[in-house]
């Protein structure tokens, strides 16, 4: 009895599974997803969906190559909210979309300016999204143009694009942001957001390539304005995001126009509130050690005091650098996009409970002093320049 | 006599002092058989009738004609009556004509053909109700060669034979005191097969031998052709895959194993000498990581380790990230065999179930195959599954890659037995795999494991070391250590010595 019983549970072991058995050649990979909506409030979505058999290099040996077409096709739907327009595209695809390869998600600058709470929702609630994906503001151009990038070292636009997020990632000279750091922002108190901004590049009005550039500011879950190269590399020395990187000053130490480019290869950067009586201020430290790559003059690095003066330059170009950033978004946007509030929360519960409530108007006046401290550490492998005589 | 009467009776039937009489049951228990010899003859002047029997071709006949028949036969002529009249013929014989060592006396006829038929020569004398014994056991047997099975790069490389006693001479060789025991018995009521066990007193424990023993006499069949047979019938938990028994055919294995405190059984016509107590971990130790450097020996169990696992889970694995868990595979990888499995007209899962079949078809065929038809199989088989199937669009190139892979790395693993317990579990593991994916693969493992963990082999847990948990003994497991540093014994093998040396360095 207890034998025939021990059968039954193992063999109802089998009657589970298979349910969700789905062959990899019948998945839709989608690589690239962009979100957006139109005129009349209709949600819309476009995919980049793979051909696998148009991407295998050694596909049928020697036989492929220029035969292989297109390696993806970009589909695109309408729907009242996203999970509609999703759904719709069901009726015009054979395979299932299977989005747990996709790793960024495209917002197009309509939806980010109309706010992407639903979009939010959406893509939080789903399994397929992966949480890790990064988000991107596209401005210049809208989805399809994206989607049509002609301009490419990779097989389709997505990897570009992935290619370059990683990149600016590693290198540290653009704002990457993903889903788990945008809702991790958002559900902090007085933060808002900065999301990657990509901006389609057009020759003749027709789209050729991006570039992965400067960020988007947002109040809450509405973009409210755009920040430059340099502004979002302000942010980004005051969030100590900055890694590694280039700096290029412009002017030599004795005010003649040339270039200087160093590498900055250690950084870190503290915000310290300071509060006396009602007026609150902030002290932004930065230091950063760098080393020399290219210089156009003739300056002489063995000398001491040349390396101060270049050192006295970077800071300064450092300091402008966040100072147009903080410029941005207390002035112009009034968004507190390095969390300043929340440092002070930190520091100072007590009197952050009581600005808390007045914070958006005492925001944009706050006093920040920044103070930058550089050192140059090497000179590459020459230390004099190389003297034509 | 009548023979259906004796062959019922005379195991237990006394020599009779008459020789005629004794002649007459041999003869009729013997004579039908053509490869028996008896040879009756007279000894000295009193012409004192006798025989001797033996069995050709197991018979070493040289020994026979120079030291048993030249003394009884010329040598007596020379010495006078005192030596030789009727009555003390039999005593002279033994103390002083046969010139050979080993002999034994026997009074029973069940003992007197029993030797007979395992190669030894009994001497009737007229009048004594004893036979004399000479071991004069000689057959053609094969050479002690280099092991096939086992080979190693560097350590001995003589392995066991076909024949017990020689097989004995090799371990006893090796381990030369007197505390090492060989004990025999015989088993198989028709076979009546020499099985010796064989420890190294104190070093061994006591109720592993006991039960070796007693395990050993309890068995009842008609004939033991090979250690196979005694090792199902003996071990611990016959209803397992997995063998509960190590075998060897290297005789340093099974010495170094004795010094461990194990217990080898020896059985007559079979190369391979079992070995219990045995433990999971010992099918994953080639005896070479004992002789090579112990960074390097090291590194191979790890090695052989992570291929048990691979040979067991690869291809379910595979299949249950393919047809399930897409979003586990890495993007590229995933797209590169999405591309390779476009037209495929089978399910991952019947694929991988095929090729596994058609690799263990061939694999089945080239062990069966002479030599040179083996190597055109082998080829053949390549092509046709490797490249002619994947080129046809039949099955796709990360399936063939992932079979092969699996089947390298079964290859990889020392023990042959645990190897095909590996490889049976495979198809299991794949079936469950393509129906239930993960959750499927790891509810099998744990079961797996589970069982692992209830297995015992002559009182030591299987999977120890590991579980039960001794940290000491781990050392032997993962990794090899040194041996200046190897002073123990492993403790739930061996008996009352566990300590193997002080520690000391040359």
């Amino acid at each position: 009895m207890k034998k025939v019983l021990a059968l039954f549970i193992v063999l109802s072991l089998f009657l589970t599974g298979c349910w969700d058995k789905k062959e990899i050649n019948e998945l839709a990979f989608v690589q690239g997803i962009g979100m957006d909506i139109d005129k009349d409030k209709m949600c819309n979505i476009t995919v980049q969906v793979l051909k696998p058999a148009n991407l295998a290099t050694s596909s049928g040996g020697g036989g492929g190559g220029a035969a292989a077409g297109k390696p993806y096709e970009v589909y695109s739907s309408r729907g009242v909210d996203f999970a509609k327009a999703f759904s719709n595209f069901n009726t015009e695809l054979s395979r299932t979309l299977f989005l747990h390869h996709n790793e960024i998600i495209f917002i197009g600058e309509n939806l980010a300016r109309s706010g992407i709470y639903s979009m939010l929702d959406f893509i939080t609630r789903n399994p397929e999204f992966r949480r890790t994906s990064y988000l991107v503001v596209v401005s210049g151009g809208t989805l399809d143009d994206l989607m049509k990038l002609s301009k490419s070292v990779e097989k389709y636009p997505y990897k570009e694009i992935l290619g370059m997020i990683q990149n600016q990632k590693n290198t540290s000279s653009a704002y990457v942001c993903d889903i788990n750091h945008f809702v991790e922002t958002l559900e902090t108190e007085k933060v808002q957001p900065i999301v990657g901004r990509l901006e389609i590049v057009k020759k003749d009005g027709k789209p050729q390539h991006a570039r992965f550039v400067g960020a988007a500011a947002f109040k809450y879950d509405k973009m409210v304005g755009l920040l430059t190269e340099e502004q979002t590399k302000g942010i980004m020395w005051m969030d100590n995001l900055i890694k590694n990187t280039s700096l290029v000053l412009d002017k030599g130490p004795k005010g003649d126009r040339t270039h200087i480019s160093f590498t900055i290869i250690k950084a870190n950067s503290s915000i310290t509130p300071k509060v006396n009586g009602e007026d609150v201020s902030f002290d932004v430290k930065i230091n950063f050690d760098s080393n020399m790559i290219e210089q156009n003059s003739m300056y002489n690095l063995t000398d001491l005091k040349m390396i101060g003066s270049l050192e006295d330059l970077q800071q300064q170009k450092v300091k402008s650098e966040v100072l147009d950033a903080l410029n941005a978004i207390q002035k112009k946007y009034k968004v507190d996009s390095v969390g300043l509030g929340q440092k002070l929360q930190e520091k100072y519960p007590k009197v952050w409970g009581k600005l808390k409530d007045r914070w958006d108007e005492i925001y944009p006046n706050v006093k920040v002093n920044v103070s930058v401290k550089a050192t140059l550490k090497r000179s590459g492998l020459t230390s004099k320049p190389i003297q034509p005589r | 006599m009548d023979r259906t009467y004796l062959i019922e009776n005379y195991k237990d039937m006394s020599l009779y002092d008459d020789i005629d009489k004794n002649l007459d049951v041999l003869k009729t228990l013997l004579k039908q058989n053509s490869d028996v010899i008896f040879r009756e003859f007279r000894i000295g002047e009193k012409k004192v009738k006798g025989f001797l029997v033996c069995v050709d071709g197991l018979v070493d006949k040289a020994l026979i004609n120079n030291n048993i028949m030249e003394p009884i036969t010329l040598e007596s002529r020379k010495l006078d009556d005192s030596y030789l009249s009727k009555k003390n013929v039999y005593e002279s014989l033994l103390n002083y004509f046969i010139t050979t060592a080993d002999i034994k006396e026997e009074e029973k006829f069940g003992s007197v053909v029993e030797s007979i038929l395992d190669g030894d020569t009994p001497v009737f004398v007229d009048g004594v109700d004893k036979s004399i014994i000479i071991s004069t056991k000689g057959w053609e047997q094969r050479n002690v060669s280099e092991s096939t099975t086992e080979a190693v790069v560097r350590g001995p490389k003589e392995a066991f034979v076909e024949t017990l006693r020689v097989n004995t001479s090799m371990l006893r060789r090796r381990i030369k005191n007197p505390n090492f025991i060989i004990e025999s018995l015989k088993v198989g009521k028709y076979t009546k097969t020499d099985v010796a066990v064989a420890y190294i007193k104190d070093v061994a424990k006591d109720e592993v031998v006991e039960k070796v023993k007693k395990r050993l006499n309890k068995i009842d069949i008609d004939g033991i052709i090979d250690s196979g047979y005694l090792e199902e019938l003996i071990e611990d938990n016959p209803f397992s895959p997995f063998p509960q028994i190590e075998h060897s055919e290297r005789p340093d294995k099974i010495a170094a194993e004795l010094l461990e405190g194990r217990v080898a059984i020896i059985s007559d016509g079979s190369p391979e000498v079992l070995v219990v107590p045995t433990i999971f971990v010992q099918f994953f130790q080639s005896s070479e990581d004992y002789y090579e450097r112990y960074y390097i020996s090291t590194l191979f169990r790890v090695l052989r380790l992570a291929a048990m696992l691979m040979s067991l889970t690869l291809p379910s694995i595979y299949v249950a990230a393919v047809t399930y868990h897409q979003e586990m595979i890495p993007s590229p990888l995933a797209i590169s065999i999405a591309a390779q499995r476009e037209g495929v007209p089978f399910t991952t899962l019947m694929e991988a179930f095929l090729m596994e079949f058609f690799f263990e078809i061939l694999r089945e065929a080239g062990i069966r195959l002479p030599m040179q038809v083996g190597q055109a199989v082998s080829i053949v088989g390549a092509l046709v599954i490797g490249q002619a199937a994947v080129q046809a669009g039949l099955v796709s190139a990360a399936t063939v890659i992932v079979v092969a892979l699996t089947g390298i790395a079964s290859f990889s693993i020392p023990a042959f037995n645990i190897a095909i317990t590996f490889r049976l579990l495979r198809f299991a593991m794949l079936i469950i795999g393509g129906t239930l994916g993960f959750f499927g693969i790891i509810m099998a493992l744990m079961m797996i494991l589970a069982h692992l963990a209830s297995l015992e082999s002559f009182g030591v847990p299987y999977l120890s070391p590991i579980a039960p948990g001794n940290t000491r003994e781990l050392n032997d497991v993962f990794i090899r250590i040194p041996w200046w540093v190897k002073i123990f014994r492993p403790h739930k093998v061996a008996g009352r010595n566990v300590k193997r040396q002080n520690y000391t360095r040359g």
